[in-house]
């Protein structure tokens, strides 16, 4: 039900907008907008503040008129829909609503039927045993007679969702709805809306603040740019580094959950490091040795300030391939659970012969990977400056029995700089200093 | 799902405190009338219940007094107190505040400048049946409406805070005015400020029956916009969203309200504190569903401004207070209890 995106049919629409302009005064907010929501869809509104989200979703609920373009809400053209029409077909759950009198939860209900009561009459039977059954889904029946004013911020949200519920309405827009909630309310709505969506077959049209609440739960996403849409469809395709980061103009890392196998969407860099300070001042090749996932962080770290770097030799399914493919790094990879080859070894030394430094991250060692840490020995050969990541013993990453941990020990003793701190890093990687010096200096800065 | 009911119970029990303030109101006086007396020749002046009372002992003149001195001023103050409190309501709706109240948007100040200029035409121009004042002022608190509704709206949307902040310069100018005029017509000072606190000594029939039906109407119309104003305290957006067509509705209930003050403040000079107040007692009482608020609220505006009247009559007997007095000396300390309740965020 949720995900009808196979069968797009203008029969199936229920929302459909053409070439919808819209501007504030001379500043034109919505530009050229055209698109089709399908019955029973879930779909999000991504962008940045003033992409035009909020202006979109006021125009398709007719609270802001004079627009250019046509909509259609269930077939019908919305200029030819008076208001009560209109509510009756969307209603809208806002970020939050603030009565200036003390209504009690059921008065504020029963606002929601407000489209179908006449005004010269009361409300009906039906009415009441509308609100009745909201409540019951809501589960504020026991808060029926309660100040809403004296409600916690959930329960006041509920109430919320309960007022647009009780509008009855094939088309349910969310505005934020959840964006000032703790994560327990977070869940509860979502997973409410989910039901909405997929047992009632309620159109939903949300916009979320949290773009990954809004992947995770939408069949469909559409991106906003400076109000044109800059893509619409299912989140696989629309959801990746490039179209988020000229939508959001930031870098973002787009990954999978392990567990649902939903994408994510998570900021590229730590950003305590951020600074300037730390950018790099001329083109420094930095290899990394990669294995398990621990080159990953500092993948992203150099990437972000602005180094060249590459990746080796890293086995097929590994996170730190992820992270190469997302950060555009060249790296070197070898079949799934299999030693590394000499073919791999040697371009991975190729690589080394290439870059400016190395660093070796705090990896496990097996046999399969050994041949990594040959390469370290390789590269103080050549006399390139090796950085070490040290953090864990070395014993209990040891994997060979033994054999790594003795060839680690060597590689320390024939100058590898070890590094405790990614801000030493970045420190590292600036100074022009010789590693035996600087060694020295960072020993005395312990003492 | 008794709100229907509960309306009606709560409406009946104030009609028949109404009707008991009436008959102490109508048998205090110079001339003592007992309340028995009283009842009876009220229930004899009313047209097809006459037949049930025995009029015949009666003292004509205590039926005279009644019926052309304390009735008309009994009924106009009622429904002055009806027309406050009923446009105190709205006010306080519209602008979802509880500090609203009928004059907010410049009335009295309008009405004050026009009784005024009215009583300078009085001192020149000869007796009319209807005091220029009245007439004058209702111009002056309808045309400061109208100005400050221009003002503030813009391709028929009416922005809160323009209606506010026009309505509070067009009154300082106004109120200046009226000041800059009574320099020069010192001999007339005493008579306006005797208007300004308000007061129903010149009640005649006649207003009451050009003010009773105005009021109704305005009262009916604006009536049927209650749930409508229920659903405005939740922001303008949200009830648009709701479905309510909200810039019609806030213009129409503007313009009601407004009226219904204009018409009170004309006939009454200005009575504060009747319209803020009422609605707050009657919403701890009733609640805030506007649908309940609305009808008790004005039933019970009739009832505190008879009850002042009568106390403004009795309490420096022969003497009178203008009842602005009475209202303010009472209001204050219920308005300052509402300040200090509103900083402990009850409301």
């Amino acid at each position: 039900m949720g995900n009808s995106i196979s069968n797009i049919g203008t029969n199936n629409s229920i929302l459909s907008v053409r070439n919808l302009n819209f501007s504030y005064g001379d500043n034109k907010v919505l530009n050229n907008i055209s698109f089709n929501i399908n019955k029973g869809s879930f779909t999000s509104i991504l962008g940045p503040n003033g992409a035009g989200k909020s202006t979109l979703i006021n125009i398709i609920s007719k609270i802001l008129g004079k627009f250019e373009g046509e909509i259609k809400v269930t077939g019908e053209n919305i200029t030819a829909l008076n208001s009560k029409d209109i509510a009756r077909r969307i209603a809208v759950v806002p970020q939050s609503t603030n009565p200036s009198f003390g209504f009690t939860v059921e008065e504020m209900v029963l606002m929601g039927r407000y489209p179908y009561i006449s005004r010269f009459k009361r409300e009906t039977k039906e009415d009441f045993e509308v609100i009745r059954e909201v409540m019951e889904k809501t589960e504020l029946t026991q808060f029926a007679d309660r100040k809403f004013n004296e409600l916690s911020g959930g329960e006041k949200q509920r109430v919320v969702i309960a007022q647009a519920l009780a509008q009855d309405s094939p088309i349910m827009i969310l505005d934020e709805p959840t964006s000032h909630l703790d994560i327990n309310f977070q869940i509860e709505f979502m997973n409410l809306f989910l039901k909405l969506n997929r047992r009632e077959g309620k159109t939903i049209i949300g916009i979320f603040h949290d773009i990954n609440l809004a992947i995770q739960n939408s069949s469909l996403i559409m991106l906003l740019k400076e109000g044109s849409i800059f893509r619409f469809g299912e989140p696989e395709k629309v959801i990746n580094r490039q179209n988020l980061n000229s939508v959001f103009h930031s870098d973002v890392f787009v990954g999978k959950n392990p567990v649902t196998q939903r994408m994510y969407v998570s900021p590229v860099f730590d950003p305590y490091y951020s600074t300037q300070d730390y950018q790099a001042v001329k083109p420094v090749k930095v290899h990394i040795i990669g294995g398990g996932g621990a080159a990953s962080p500092i993948l992203s770290l150099l990437h972000h300030h602005g180094y060249r770097i590459s990746c080796g030799v890293i086995n097929t399914f590994d996170t730190d391939i992820s992270t190469c493919e997302m950060l555009d790094v060249p790296y070197i990879v070898e079949a799934p659970f299999s030693p590394i080859s000499i073919i791999s070894r040697n371009k991975n030394l190729e690589f080394i012969k290439a870059s400016d430094l190395v660093i070796l991250p705090e990896i496990e060692f097996g046999n399969g990977n050994f041949s990594n840490l040959v390469s370290i020995r390789e590269a103080l050969s050549l006399n390139k400056r090796v950085l070490i990541m040290e953090g864990k013993n070395i014993e209990k990453r040891d994997h060979t029995g033994g054999k790594a941990g003795k060839l680690y020990r060597k590689i320390l003793e024939e100058g590898a700089c070890v590094i405790k701190t990614h801000r030493q890093l970045l420190d590292n990687l600036k100074t022009d200093k010789p590693d035996n010096i600087y060694r020295k200096e960072l020993n005395q800065q312990r003492i | 799902m008794g709100a229907g009911r509960r309306t009606i119970k709560f409406i009946i029990i104030l009609i028949v405190i109404l009707i008991l303030i009436i008959i102490i109101a109508a048998s205090i006086g110079a001339a003592k009338v007992s309340l028995k007396e009283t009842s009876i020749i009220i229930i004899s002046l009313i047209p097809g219940l006459n037949a049930l009372v025995d009029s015949e002992d009666l003292n004509l003149q205590d039926i005279a007094v009644i019926s052309t001195i304390r009735l008309p001023r009994i009924f106009l103050s009622i429904f002055v107190g009806i027309a406050l409190a009923s446009s105190g309501v709205i006010f306080q709706g519209l602008f979802r505040n509880p500090m609203a109240d009928p004059f907010v948007i410049g009335v009295s100040a309008g009405a004050a400048f026009g009784a005024t200029i009215g009583l300078l035409f009085n001192s020149t121009v000869s007796f009319i049946n209807i005091s220029t004042t009245t007439i004058f002022s209702l111009i002056g608190a309808l045309a400061t409406t109208f100005l400050v509704y221009a003002i503030s709206s813009i391709r028929g949307k009416v922005a809160v805070i323009t209606l506010l902040l026009s309505g509070i310069a067009l009154s300082a100018m106004l109120s200046s005015m009226t000041s800059f005029i009574l320099m020069f017509q010192s001999h007339d000072l005493a008579r306006v400020i005797f208007w300004l606190m308000g007061g129903l000594t010149s009640a005649s029939w006649y207003k009451f029956s050009i003010l009773a039906p105005t009021v109704t109407l305005l009262i009916m119309v604006s009536g049927f916009y209650m749930r409508d104003l229920n659903i405005i305290s939740l922001g303008d957006e949200r009830a648009s969203q709701l479905g309510v067509q909200t810039d019609k509705v806030k213009r129409i209930l503007l313009v009601t309200a407004s009226l219904i003050a204009a018409m009170a403040v004309s006939v009454s000079g200005i009575i504060g504190f009747v319209g803020l107040i009422t609605p707050h007692i009657m919403r701890l009482i009733v609640g805030p569903d506007q649908k309940i608020l609305y009808p008790t609220s004005a039933i019970a505006g009739g009832i505190v401004l008879l009850a002042s009247d009568t106390l403004s009559r009795v309490v420096l007997a022969p003497r009178e207070i203008p009842v602005g007095i009475i209202t303010s000396i009472v209001g204050v300390p219920f308005f300052l209890y509402l300040l200090i309740r509103t900083k402990r965020k009850v409301f």
